[in-house]
């Protein structure tokens, strides 16, 4: 016993001389790989976005220690959010937002999670739009030429909408629409975009509200087309498909933010460092081309600018979740 | 000796019967959290599954137990010992290493943990010569290291060890060469089986 | 014929010096990081996907389709060697891989599985090439009450799995069941079973936990009983007799083969399916048909093929829903297909024709990869059975470690690894006392695709079960159902037919 006890001393010392050395006083940079928790299973719209900041950074080496996704989807957010909340002041974590950052907190209060104060937000990079989708040969929306078309034919029809999850994002758009337009739809839940956008084509819903990315491949082949997107402006990835505000929908305005944060207690020297990483990110040209051409929004917002637009967001998604039950 | 004599198969079958019996009402329970409820005018709740599934299990677990009443089971009948006192003993102590184990991976993180726990299990079960101890102990969290962080860029928990491996990251994506690093693993992979044989040569 | 075209060239390139190389390695990667418990394709394409923005998309295809390939071989390995399933899809090779390791025949089986998912891939590439595209609308078609009718099928098929003891049989396959419904539920985006409010419940019990659990820890301890940690764990001769012996097996296993890659490959093409239901059902319908069922679970090299058969064919299958209607069969598929869209590639019903030079190099290299890891398996099984030639006492802490690590790895979370010490804990003591726990691994497996299925189709019918057997409305539901139904209760007529039978006989 005594040789491991001798040898065991000997490696942590060793070790210890090694850090003291090293630590000086210079400007933050990762001493670690970086974890980025990503809230959601693999495949979804934020682990893409998470896998492509990882590639960026990791090709153009952006940064002296690699990010590394880790998916926690447990909890609709919930799991990756208690896990942030307990690294506080860990400069090695970075959290990936979906909206389920801003529904959770609310939904599950069990969780204790304080949305202002576990988190330090670091800098949105991207905005989803979300569109209302049918069928192109779709059964019960025969017909159906523009969204007020479908306005009235949902109103006097129970529809069936297909959605990524119960009290996810397009469910709450659903609510959303059912007090603005008085339309009322069954929501069947599926277990990703894809499946969505799946069950639209194969004829067990009747239509969908979802992102660009998801149903890009029914799009393209003309299985399914878009009514409506939910934004003041048309996107030039879906030249023909009007806004809302065009067709004077101004209330029917939601954005899916993908912003960062890390957790809550971190050095300022540290937040600086992570924003101009994901700034250097948001520049590079192969991220940019990839998004645009994605039907996505490039939407850099740091600062105080990103609090205010958090608590707004918050605000509104706590206004929908409290109309919805 | 007497304790594991005094544990039968029989009482053994009853008694795990009962805890699952226990377990199955807990979960039953715990389901009743969320609504239990299927009818015409509400969809299946949430709760609607686990708890009628846990209500089978229930029913199960008494079917055993009346199995048991009745002497219907091949193990209500018996009553040789539900396990011998030197497997109890090897079991126990396997069981007992592995929670201090991940109880210890908790604070001290995995690598550290592992040497102490692969001395030891080493150390108890196996007849091998402490050199072989010693460099097993150490090469395994090495190549650990090496396998999940380095290849599978898999994060171990590191616990308070952590700010030990800050300069073999550095080492790791700093601008060496690959053939730099390949020696450099295998330099580490050698140096402690290098180490322990001369240490025990001079302890000799 | 285009499409034969497209594919020989996606075989041509995978076979130029450079993509070789890659292959090759990316074979190994796979079967390393498939044979270790926990971890699977998953991790290898994942780690693969930045390398993917500096070599060109056709070579990282190549190499993400020999990961992937690798991968599946290598769950084989574990479930063989250490009798720990390393991913969902080798479970059922644990059944009858892990008795052949043990009786001294580790050869046949590693020979055995690797044949076998040779056969499978090759007759998935196959049928792939010819139906594909009319395959797709299938897929299309195939909703939430074909999917909960398949599963009910999956389920049916492995009646006869259990032990003698029929309450323990259906509370094993109950708390397995009860267990896949821990975490957020789905369809009401409730959280349930969250003991103690421990955020590591949220996310759920994952399979792999359960069968490192039951399979690593529990097997270690029963094993440590037996033994007292004295003897080696099983027998083991190398020769060139032995080898012939493997061959001469595999003879035997000409219908598992049949069922494996026909089976395997229709049931991976259906979305939300993917390679487990069809390993599982795969086994269960050659244990049903085979003349010497009662041999299964006790080491028959079929028993081997069959699962091993049907998981490589769907793999392959399982291109087509991702391809045509992106939707991801597994977490690794799942990266893929993120890997696909940062390339610029968007999967749907175009892909086919816009993108033939990707869809048919992709599965061009997985055939080639399928034969290169056929080889390499072959040559590697001394290797493997070097494992065996470990003593226990050296052996155990190694697995320990390994579960410890596989545990933890998939969710990263040190809640999974004290669950999994309590299932290996529990499933040893279980097991002492008869309880079988294979049923409550399937559970856990397809509890979840189960589930999810049944409550999607009650929204639609609302709330009626009608909507599983109406011939007319869900033609395809209906059938499978009735199909499972009449599998689920044929062996409680089985005792009685053959009572009858046998009458006929001596009167």
């Amino acid at each position: 016993m005594s040789i491991i006890k001798k040898l065991a001393l000997v490696v942590v010392s060793l070790s210890l001389v090694a850090v003291s050395s090293v630590s000086s006083a210079k400007p933050f940079s990762p001493k670690k790989p970086v974890e980025l928790i990503i809230p959601a299973g693999q495949g979804g719209g934020a682990d893409e976005i998470a896998r492509l900041v990882q590639g960026v950074i990791e090709k153009n080496d952006y940064a002296s220690k690699p990010v590394i996704p880790i998916n926690k989807s447990g909890g609709s957010g919930g799991e990756a959010m208690t896990y942030v909340k307990k690294k506080a002041g860990d400069e090695h974590t970075l959290i990936i937002t979906l909206n389920n950052v801003l529904t959770t907190p609310v939904n599950q209060p069990e969780l204790g999670i304080d949305f202002f104060n576990d988190f330090t937000p670091l800098a949105r990079l991207i905005t989803d739009t979300f569109l209302v989708w049918i069928a192109t040969e779709g059964k019960n929306t025969a017909g159906v030429e523009t969204f007020d078309d479908f306005i009235d034919l949902a109103k006097g029809n129970g529809l069936v909408m297909g959605g990524t999850g119960s009290m996810s994002e397009d469910e709450l758009l659903l609510g959303m629409m059912r007090g603005q337009f008085g339309f009322d739809a069954k929501y069947v839940p599926y277990s990703g975009g894809g499946a969505v956008a799946k069950g639209l084509v194969g004829g067990e819903s009747d239509f969908t509200l979802n992102n660009p990315s998801e149903q890009m491949g029914f799009y393209q082949s003309g299985d399914s087309k878009a009514l409506v997107m939910m934004t003041p402006e048309r996107n030039p990835a879906f030249p023909e498909v009007p806004s809302s505000y065009e067709l004077g929908y101004p209330d029917l305005e939601y954005y899916m933010m993908r912003a960062f944060m890390a957790p809550a207690g971190i050095d300022a020297e540290v937040e600086k460092y992570y924003t101009g990483l994901l700034h250097t990110v948001y520049h590079d040209d192969e991220f940019q081309t990839f998004n645009i051409d994605d039907g996505k929004l490039m939407s850099w917002l740091e600062g105080f600018g990103l609090k205010d637009f958090l608590a707004i967001e918050y605000a509104k998604h706590g206004e929908i979740i409290k109309n919805f039950n | 000796m007497s304790i594991t004599n005094k544990i039968t198969v029989k009482r053994a079958e009853i008694a795990v019967a009962v805890i699952l019996a226990l377990c199955s009402i807990a979960l039953m329970i715990k389901s009743a959290e969320n609504r239990i409820t299927w009818n015409a005018e509400e969809n299946m709740g949430a709760g609607f599954l686990p708890f009628y599934l846990s209500l089978g299990m229930l029913i199960c677990t008494i079917l055993t137990i009346i199995k048991f009443v009745l002497k219907r089971s091949p193990q209500s009948k018996d009553d040789s010992p539900f396990i011998d006192a030197v497997a109890f003993k090897f079991i126990a102590v396997t069981i007992i290493s592995l929670v201090v184990l991940v109880l210890a991976i908790g604070y001290l993180g995995i690598y550290f943990s592992l040497i102490f726990f692969l001395a030891f299990y080493l150390r108890y079960f196996s007849e091998k010569r402490i050199s072989f101890i010693t460099i097993f102990a150490i090469t395994t969290p090495i190549l650990t290291f090496l396998f999940f962080e380095w290849m599978l860029k898999i994060p171990l928990p590191q616990g308070v060890s952590e700010p030990l491996f800050y300069p073999v990251y550095d080492f790791m994506y700093g601008g060496f060469s690959f053939a730099v690093k390949m020696i450099f693993i295998i330099l580490t992979v050698l140096l402690p089986t290098a180490l322990v044989f001369l240490t025990s040569r001079f302890i000799k | 014929m285009e499409t034969v075209g497209f594919l020989l060239d996606g075989i041509f390139t995978s076979l130029q010096w450079f993509n070789l190389a890659l292959l090759i390695f990316g074979c190994l990667i796979g079967l390393f990081v498939g044979a270790m418990p926990g971890l699977g394709s998953v991790n290898g394409v994942a780690i693969l996907i930045p390398i993917t923005f500096i070599i060109p998309p056709t070579a990282a295809i190549i190499f993400l389709a020999a990961v992937y390939y690798g991968a599946m071989y290598g769950g084989a390995i574990s479930s063989v060697m250490l009798g720990i399933p390393g991913a969902s899809t080798a479970v059922a090779t644990v059944f009858d891989g892990r008795p052949l390791a043990v009786k001294g025949e580790a050869m046949t089986a590693l020979t055995a599985a690797a044949v076998g998912s040779f056969v499978g891939g090759t007759v998935s590439v196959i049928l792939f090439t010819l139906f594909a595209p009319p395959l797709a609308e299938v897929a299309l078609r195939f909703n939430a009450p074909e999917t909960f009718a398949l599963m009910v099928m999956a389920f049916a098929t492995f009646v006869g799995l259990g032990g003698d003891d029929v309450p323990k049989t259906i509370f094993s396959i109950l708390i397995g069941l009860a267990l896949s419904t821990i975490g957020l539920d789905l369809i009401t985006g409730k959280p349930r079973l969250i003991f103690f409010n421990i955020p590591g419940f949220l996310h759920g019990i994952n399979f792999l936990v359960l069968a490192i659990g039951i399979y690593g820890i529990g097997e270690m301890l029963w094993t440590l009983e037996e033994t007292k940690g004295k003897v080696q764990m099983s027998k083991l001769s190398v020769n060139m007799k032995e080898v012939g012996r493997a061959f001469g097996a595999l003879k035997k296993t000409i219908m598992a083969m049949n069922i494996g890659s026909f089976l395997g490959f229709f049931v991976g093409i259906l979305p939300a399916a993917g390679a487990t239901p069809a390993s599982l059902m795969s086994y269960g319908i050659t244990k049903q048909l085979s003349k010497n069922s009662k041999e299964f679970g006790e080491g028959v090299p079929a028993g081997v093929v069959a699962p091993e058969c049907a998981n490589n064919s769907a793999s392959t299958g399982s291109m087509l829903p991702m391809l045509t209607l992106g939707i991801p069969g597994s977490p690794t598929t799942a990266i893929l297909l993120g890997g696909m869209i940062l390339w610029g590639l968007t999967p749907g019903p175009l892909l086919f024709t816009q993108e033939p030079e990707f869809v048919w190099g992709l599965i061009g290299s997985l055939y080639i990869a399928n034969f290169f890891t056929l080889v390499l398996n072959i040559a590697l099984i001394p290797a493997f059975l070097m494992v065996l030639r470990i003593p226990f006492a050296i052996l155990a802490p190694v697995i320990f470690v390994l579960c410890v690590t596989g545990g933890y790895a998939p969710t990263q979370s040190l809640h999974d690894v004290w669950l999994m010490l309590l299932f290996g804990f529990a499933g040893y003591i279980l097991r002492k006392l008869d309880y079988p726990v294979a049923p409550a691994v399937l559970s856990i497996v397809l509890g979840p695709l189960a589930e999810k299925a049944l409550r999607q189709s009650l929204i639609l019918s609302d709330g009626s079960m009608g909507i599983f057997f109406d011939v007319s409305e869900k033609p395809i539901a209906a059938v499978i159902m009735y199909i499972a139904i009449v599998l689920l209760i044929m062996p409680a007529f089985g005792p009685l037919y053959r009572r009858l039978f046998k009458k006929k006989q001596t009167a």
